[in-house]
């Protein structure tokens, strides 16, 4: 094996790499160093490479602009979603992949279904119904309707995951009298703890990233921090550096969740498609 | 073998989720097809009535429905073909042995724009893009192209939520395709390469029926995520200029935001919903392992 | 002597009417506001000159009268949307934020309390609220719907030329254009070279386009988007003309004009790189600034054009009105507000601070007119004014989304200028109609 990759042009792979990364990666350092330029600054033309750097833009939109409490709404929404899909998602993925039942193909394809409706399609028809309940613009409708996609992404991966535990250790503890909700909570859920951490990263960041639901239902207290972003765009001047440090504060979490979760990430996205 | 279980046990485990989707999932939908049967203006509230059928005639024969719904299966031929090609290049540079720690940064730097946050990769556009301002245009610049009027000129436009397209959606099939990659046995490859020296012979019969199942899932996904398309859009060019990159999702929030026509913004979701769901499950039942 | 009796039995009947107004000369903003001291209320803002300037007001009215103004910063693209939303809702908003174009709107749906409301109360109405000193003109379209009036103009705008009159100077020419054709035929040619253009119409496919440029080459031209019978009138030779007159006009305006909205345009004059733009008076003070302008002294202002069927500038503005949803110690502290932040004593303050008032006192002074440039002209226009520059009615944000669809198609040729006028003719009276404007069921208000 070692002939062929001596024949390769490494230098060009590297190159090519290199290249690659750069792609990837230049978009966010341009964001950051945006967000790191005064007004002025910001709109020199040609566009600037060296300057004297201000994080004048992120007390701005920290303490004058409201991102903070934005930023603490998106939390708020993000881990409870999350919470409440591992809660009542682990249950039913054990379930369908422990139990055999009528319609249990029809029912797996509901959950995976919902993963294609567009937001759009609900959040008129929630607007007027959160309006009805008073749940409008609170944290709990957002926290609700994110479970429109967290739920089954939790549900689809950690059906996978419990179905690679083997059947013995459940079949060996119905034997010694326990309960099913015993070897679900305290042999089958531990062991399943990868997936339904995967699951819940991946909930977390596409809760943390959603703009629809929270452009319509949320317009003021549960307003989360790419709905905010959203207000910046058409002021009488386009404030480049504070909309970049609100991106730059909105991107920075996910971005480490999605390092932290880079392994899964692939086989979380696709579904369990890919292994 | 299957354990067997009393129902009541089955409903338990199950039903606080299906109940929960129920409520957020189906609830909705039902009171959006009512809707969807009324003339519902927010700020006609006065006038609601029953008109039947009418807004969906409407909405079928809307040219500016179908022209939205062009224009997203537009991007869709345009950016997944681009993406497949260039994330195939990069999962198979990522797949040969050797540069370990150049391989591992880049798989952690694809990463990352699949995960951003798709509004902020709009106003991200918006900044790099802009004619005066946008350091993309000085790029250009630099190679002796004049500065684009991306955001400004139509076809620019589309042009350019083709490109931010396949910024963010690049990384993502490479990943896809290195991940099928990774299934091929590595017994099989090394008898082939040492077969043949043609990469492209090895790729065609030796890896491609491996990458079948990821390309299903990225034509899937893919699928889905350009009928959904709204936030990169909405921020970085309202759809315009003109109604130049209005897809389906962006028209819709145009509809029932902006006109505040509730009832035919329902009619458009709910056609758009039928179309989804028939693409989804000929796709699902056609390729994902079902349940067994 | 008699003369004297007289003159004193005068004083004595004046002094009897003061002692008469005595108890309404006791009315002071503290006395009225001290039921509702702890009153919160919320209210949509924009991020324009005029909202920063009351921003700055703020804390001499919370501190004068323990009400707590929340102000929310929003998009004027999504203001509307928001307000329509919360309206429907019962949210929390009391203040209403009305672009003229909304009244009809809002007061239709009953979502905004008529200011006779208030000022029927003794405890609530300033005594020197003086509604005569507003422009007329201004105070009926931005805040009257038929016949009654509901909010108090608090950002206020007219359509003015701003221009770099050195740009101008180097071409020759020492005075900006009197009439829309030779700023076309004269001053278009001569001032677009060199990467630098005549004029810029910001057009984007929002209230902009229709409002900035699709109505704003209607009115001067004799078009009109609706004639007496409520049909449309965009097929006359008029509309025709100045629509084609507008198509005509793009060949002195910078490229991709359809996705210029006011920053964009504002901008391009602020830099040097358009030498002539027809904008709202409150961008006075972004171009006036050295901070986001570069014109300095270059900077002038003038009436808009006229055309042939004279000037009719461009009109536009916002009032704030009480909403009904809020409860009743919130509609008297917004009341307050709304009468003390458009009030005569603050008009000055106003202004200076960079908002545009609409108050005929606050303009009177000749030193004020020297200091912002922009106010004679801005006088001169509010005169001029068509009040129906859009048409007021409920069924605007309908039609302005056809005007946005089709204006913008027109201009970036994807139909003729015929083809175009006669589709928005066709979806506006399909609008209408079903509005029951046709079969008698509605008045043709206006």
């Amino acid at each position: 094996m070692a002939a062929p990759v001596q024949r390769r042009n490494l230098v060009g792979e590297a190159v090519l790499l290199t290249v690659i990364c750069l792609f990837c990666v230049f978009p966010f350092y341009w964001m950051v160093t945006t967000s790191l330029k005064t007004q002025v600054v910001a709109l020199q033309s040609p566009p600037v490479w060296v300057f004297t750097p201000t994080l004048a833009n992120y007390w701005e939109v920290l303490f004058v602009d409201k991102v903070g409490p934005a930023l603490v709404n998106s939390i708020i929404v993000a881990v409870c979603t999350t919470g409440l899909a591992v809660l009542l998602g682990t249950p039913a993925a054990y379930a369908l992949a422990r139990f055999e039942f009528r319609g249990k193909t029809d029912l797996w394809f509901w959950f995976i279904t919902n993963r294609f409706v567009s937001p759009v399609v609900l959040a008129f028809p929630v607007f007027l119904i959160s309006r009805e309940l008073g749940l409008r613009d609170t944290h709990l409708a957002l926290i609700l309707m994110y479970l429109t996609f967290t739920l089954p992404i939790v549900i689809w991966i950690c059906t996978d995951q419990f179905r690679s535990i083997p059947r013995e250790l459940d079949e060996a503890a119905l034997l010694e009298g326990a309960s099913q909700f015993r070897i679900f909570r305290s042999i089958c859920l531990p062991l399943a703890m990868p997936g339904v951490a995967v699951s819940a990263i991946l909930s977390f960041i596409f809760s943390w990233n959603e703009l629809l639901f929270a452009y319509i239902l949320a317009p003021k207290n549960a307003k989360t921090a790419p709905a905010m972003a959203v207000t910046f765009m058409e002021g009488y001047d386009v404030p480049y550096g504070k909309i970049m440090a609100t991106s730059t504060l909105i991107v920075v979490p996910v971005l480490i969740f999605a390092l932290l979760a880079s392994k899964h990430l692939v086989r979380g996205l696709t579904m369990g498609a890919v292994k | 073998m299957t354990t067997r279980v009393r129902r009541r046990t089955i409903a338990a485990f199950l039903g606080p989720a299906v109940a929960a989707l129920a409520l957020v999932g189906i609830a909705p939908l039902l009171y959006a097809v009512w809707k969807s049967l009324h003339y519902f203006n927010l700020t006609k509230l006065a006038q609601e009535r029953y008109v039947g059928l009418d807004n969906y005639a409407a909405v079928l024969t809307d040219a500016v429905f179908w022209q939205a719904m062009g224009r997203t299966a537009t991007l869709f031929a345009i950016a997944v073909p681009v993406q497949i090609a260039l994330g195939l290049t990069i999962a198979l540079v990522l797949h040969r042995p050797g540069l370990t720690f150049w391989k591992t940064l880049t798989r952690l730097s694809l990463v990352l724009p699949m995960a951003t946050t798709y509004a902020v990769v709009g106003l991200l556009a918006q900044v790099m893009l802009n004619q005066k301002y946008g350091v993309f245009n000085q790029m250009l610049g630099w190679v002796g192209i004049d500065a684009i009027n991306f955001i400004g000129d139509p076809t620019n436009a589309f042009i350019a939520v083709i490109l931010w397209d396949i910024w963010q959606w690049t990384p993502f099939v490479a990943l896809v395709l290195l991940a099928g990659l990774s299934t091929v046995p590595p017994e099989i490859e090394e008898a082939a390469t040492l077969e043949t020296r043609s990469n492209w012979t090895v790729l065609r019969f030796v890896q491609l029926p491996y990458l079948v199942p990821s390309l299903v899932a990225v034509l899937i996904l893919r699928t889905a995520d350009t009928l959904k398309l709204f936030d990169m859009p909405f921020t970085m060019t309202r759809g315009g200029p003109g109604a130049a990159t209005e897809f389906i999702a962006v028209l819709i929030e145009r509809v029932g935001n902006r006109q505040f026509d509730i009832g035919m913004a329902a009619a458009q979701s709910i056609i758009m919903l039928a179309l989804t769901i028939v693409l989804a499950r000929l796709y699902i039942r056609l390729f994902y392992r079902e349940v067994r | 002597m008699k003369l004297l009796t007289h003159a004193s039995a005068l004083a004595l009947v004046a002094s009897a009417g003061l002692g008469l107004a005595g108890k309404a000369q006791a009315w002071s903003l503290e006395e009225a506001a001290k039921p509702y001291a702890g009153t919160e209320l919320e209210v949509l803002f924009l991020d324009r000159p005029g909202y920063a300037a009351a921003i700055k007001m703020l804390p001499e009215f919370e501190a004068a009268t323990g009400i707590k103004v929340n102000h929310t910063t929003v998009p004027y693209e999504n203001a509307l949307g928001e307000q329509v939303r919360d309206f429907v809702a019962g949210g929390d908003l009391d203040i209403a934020l009305i672009d003229l174009v909304w009244i009809g709107n809002f007061a239709e749906n009953g979502w905004i309390e008529p200011i006779e409301t208030f000022t029927a109360n003794a405890d609530l109405a300033d005594p020197d609220l003086d509604m005569a000193d507003f422009f007329p003109l201004v105070v009926n379209a931005f805040g009257g719907w038929n016949g009654t009036i509901y909010g108090l103009p608090f950002d206020n705008y007219s359509g003015l030329m701003f221009y770099n009159s050195c740009m101008l100077k180097d071409a020759g020419f020492d005075k900006p254009p009197e009439t829309w054709a030779d700023l076309k035929d004269v001053y278009g040619p001569a001032l677009t070279k060199d990467g630098k253009y005549a004029f810029a119409l910001q057009s984007k496919r929002n209230e902009t386009q229709s409002a900035d440029s699709f109505a704003r080459m209607l009115w001067p031209f004799g078009g009109s988007f609706l004639n007496a019978e409520f049909k449309s009138n965009l097929m006359s030779p008029e509309s025709q003309a100045g629509l084609t007159f507008r198509q005509d006009l793009m060949q002195y305006m910078p490229e991709g004009i359809v996705a210029y909205d006011h920053s964009e345009t504002v901008n391009a004059l602020a830099q040097g790189d358009v030498a002539m733009i027809t904008e709202w008076s409150a961008f006075y003070s972004t171009l006036a600034s050295p901070e986001t302008s570069k014109l300095g002294d270059c900077l002038a202002v003038a009436p808009e054009p006229m055309g042939p069927a004279g000037r009719k500038p461009a009109l536009g503005g916002f009032s704030l009105a009480v909403a009904t949803q809020a409860d009743d110690a919130e509609k008297a502290a917004g009341w307050l507000f709304i009468q003390w932040v458009t009030s005569k004593a603050n008009a000055g303050k106003y202004l200076e601070l960079g908002g545009v008032p609409a108050r005929q006192s606050a303009y009177a002074d000749p030193a004020l007119a020297a200091t912002y440039k922009f106010i004679p002209a801005l006088v001169e226009s509010w005169k001029d004014g068509v009040p129906e520059f859009r048409p007021r009615f409920a069924e605007w944000p309908a039609i302005t989304e056809i005007v946005q669809e089709w204006g913008t198609k027109m201009m970036l040729g994807e139909v003729s200028v015929e083809e175009g006028a006669k589709t928005i003719g066709e979806k506006m009276e399909a609008v209408l109609a079903e509005a029951g404007y046709y079969d008698g069921k509605k008045p043709l208000a206006q």
